[in-house]
């Protein structure tokens, strides 16, 4: 299994589409990250980016498509109403836990410090034993720079903190791709920075990430891949160093000179 | 010295302390049946209340209507009235009577206390903890979802564990509200703590040293609970609270200035 899943994409997603009633936020969208991909989404608010991100673990069911986790797909059926949805919530669930995902509201555990917030879901989920959970966790603090405040509540700290923190909860699962959903939008400008060098760090270390963002130097200078979304479809997708100096799309042109003064 | 006591309190005292130094002990038995049907019933009511919060803060209209109407009917009649259909009310069924549980139970005025009175608190915790989870952030939701929680360990170790520590300022007005409507058990011959002031004043006419001892001891449990209360809330809800507020540093070098 884990040999066949290695030429398999690390998450492959397939012609998804997503309505909110009768408006269509996602109209087709496909996009495959490998291991070591970073992949940027961009695009005007209202473009469903956050939406796309979101369909991908299954936090909005989407209408159609398919997901792939590392070559395991995310069984979807249509149910008798007419409903698209999942067949086998458990496998859900599974997937789910190879999937880490970061908030643009951060959303840590309130009732849970900091470190609790992190061996939560290895020890209830996946399982691991409560002393190597914190070990680990130990680590991952240590690396996201605010393991001295391992025994503090999320009100007790910064929103650049609570990022970092949200960022080990995410890789304490040790998941095949990291979903970044604005992380940095919450944020006070002179908090941004920090959060932002995690992840170049987890991008220099060949983490696989999906990052929906604003943050116009990250895309360029981090991703390997930018893909620009324009009422739910792709406008234009490529190398980033190639898309920001030529890009083909008139939209995203404008697009760029609206966002990078 | 003692003697000369009890003369200038009996000659004095506009109430009769003599009297209910010597009836005392009869207080503190009612103040203990008090409590214990208090308690009893909290932790009956409180268990029962879990499942019934979960049920109406779901969204399955098979369960949910049922506890709707539960809670409507025990939250919109006195807990008087609840308590006299039970003890009074329930005998006059023949085949309740016949019951095994009529004996033992159904035909004691202290288990007719225990039932009303859990019931009653039960109604209450339950739309008390129903708006805690219903108020749950969504956002710490989904990052339990995101994370591969069931929705059971999500209600188990995130929205439970968050919903019971929003809910402890305002289920220690419950606790208290239970402890005042406990009085209800002595109107059905149950000697707890007003039950003893009733009896003081029956026997001797003297209502005053009855019911002011059963009120000064009301005074000191809730007095006690409210204590017990806070000490909690600092252990349990000091994640809502900034660091600095939970490390009081002494501030001497200011107090000793002002001297």
């Amino acid at each position: 299994m884990s040999e066949a899943s290695a030429d398999h994409a690390a998450l492959e997603v397939v012609d998804l589409h997503k309505s909110f009633g009768d408006v269509e936020v996602i109209r087709g969208v496909s996009m495959s990250a490998h291991k070591g991909d970073v992949i940027s989404i961009l695009g005007a608010s209202g473009s469903g980016k956050s939406t796309f991100l979101r369909c991908i673990n299954l936090l909005e069911i989407p209408n159609a498509g398919d997901v792939f986790v590392a070559g395991e797909k995310i069984l979807m059926h249509t149910s008798k109403s007419g409903r698209y949805e999942p067949e086998d919530i458990h496998q859900v669930e599974r997937l789910r836990a190879r999937l880490g995902m970061v908030f643009q509201s951060f959303n840590l555990w309130s009732h849970m410090t900091v470190i609790e917030n992190v061996i939560e879901a290895p020890v209830h989920v996946l399982k691991i034993p409560k002393a190597e959970a914190i070990e680990q966790a130990e680590v991952l603090l240590n690396k996201v720079g605010i393991l001295e405040r391992k025994d503090y509540y999320p009100a007790q700290l910064s929103g650049g903190q609570m990022q970092r923190v949200a960022i080990a909860r995410g890789l304490a699962m040790n998941p095949e791709v990291m979903l970044f959903d604005e992380p940095t939008s919450a944020l006070d400008p002179e908090l941004v920075g920090e959060v932002l060098k995690v992840m170049r760090d987890l991008a220099e270390e060949g983490r696989t990430m999906l990052v929906v963002t604003h943050e116009m130097g990250f895309a360029r200078d981090v991703s390997s891949e930018v893909v620009f979304l324009h009422e739910g479809r792709v406008e234009e997708q490529g190398e980033p160093t190639q898309m920001f100096k030529n890009p083909n799309s008139d939209r995203f042109r404008k697009f760029l000179s609206r966002t990078m003064q | 010295m003692g003697d000369s006591i009890v003369q200038f309190l009996e000659t004095w005292s506009p109430i009769d302390i003599v009297l209910i130094a010597q009836n005392f002990d009869r207080f503190l038995w009612g103040a203990l049946t008090t409590l214990e049907l208090t308690i009893i019933s909290l932790v009956v009511g409180g268990i029962l209340s879990i499942p019934l919060a979960i049920i109406r803060a779901g969204n399955n209209p098979f369960l949910n209507a049922p506890v709707w109407a539960f809670t409507y009917l025990f939250r919109g009649t006195p807990l008087l009235v609840q308590t006299y259909l039970i003890y009074y009310g329930l005998g006059q069924f023949e085949w309740i009577r016949e019951t095994f549980l009529w004996g033992p139970v159904l035909s004691q005025a202290w288990y007719c206390a225990l039932i009303a009175f859990s019931l009653n608190t039960a109604a209450y915790t339950t739309e008390l903890l129903r708006g805690s989870i219903v108020n749950t952030s969504q956002g710490e939701v989904e990052a339990a979802k995101a994370c591969g929680f069931s929705s059971w360990m999500r209600m188990r170790r995130i929205v439970l564990p968050s919903a019971f520590r929003r809910a402890l300022p305002a289920y220690s007005n419950e606790v208290i509200f239970m402890l005042h409507g406990s009085v209800v058990a002595s109107t059905i011959t149950i000697q707890d703590l007003l039950g003893v002031g009733r009896w003081l004043n029956g026997r001797y006419y003297l209502a005053y040293e009855g019911f002011i001892t059963a009120a000064v001891l009301y005074f000191i449990i809730v007095l006690a609970v409210s204590r017990g209360f806070r000490f909690w809330e600092k252990h349990w809800l000091q994640h809502l609270y900034p660091r600095e507020a939970l490390e009081v540093k002494p501030t001497k070098g200011a107090a000793s200035f002002r001297i």
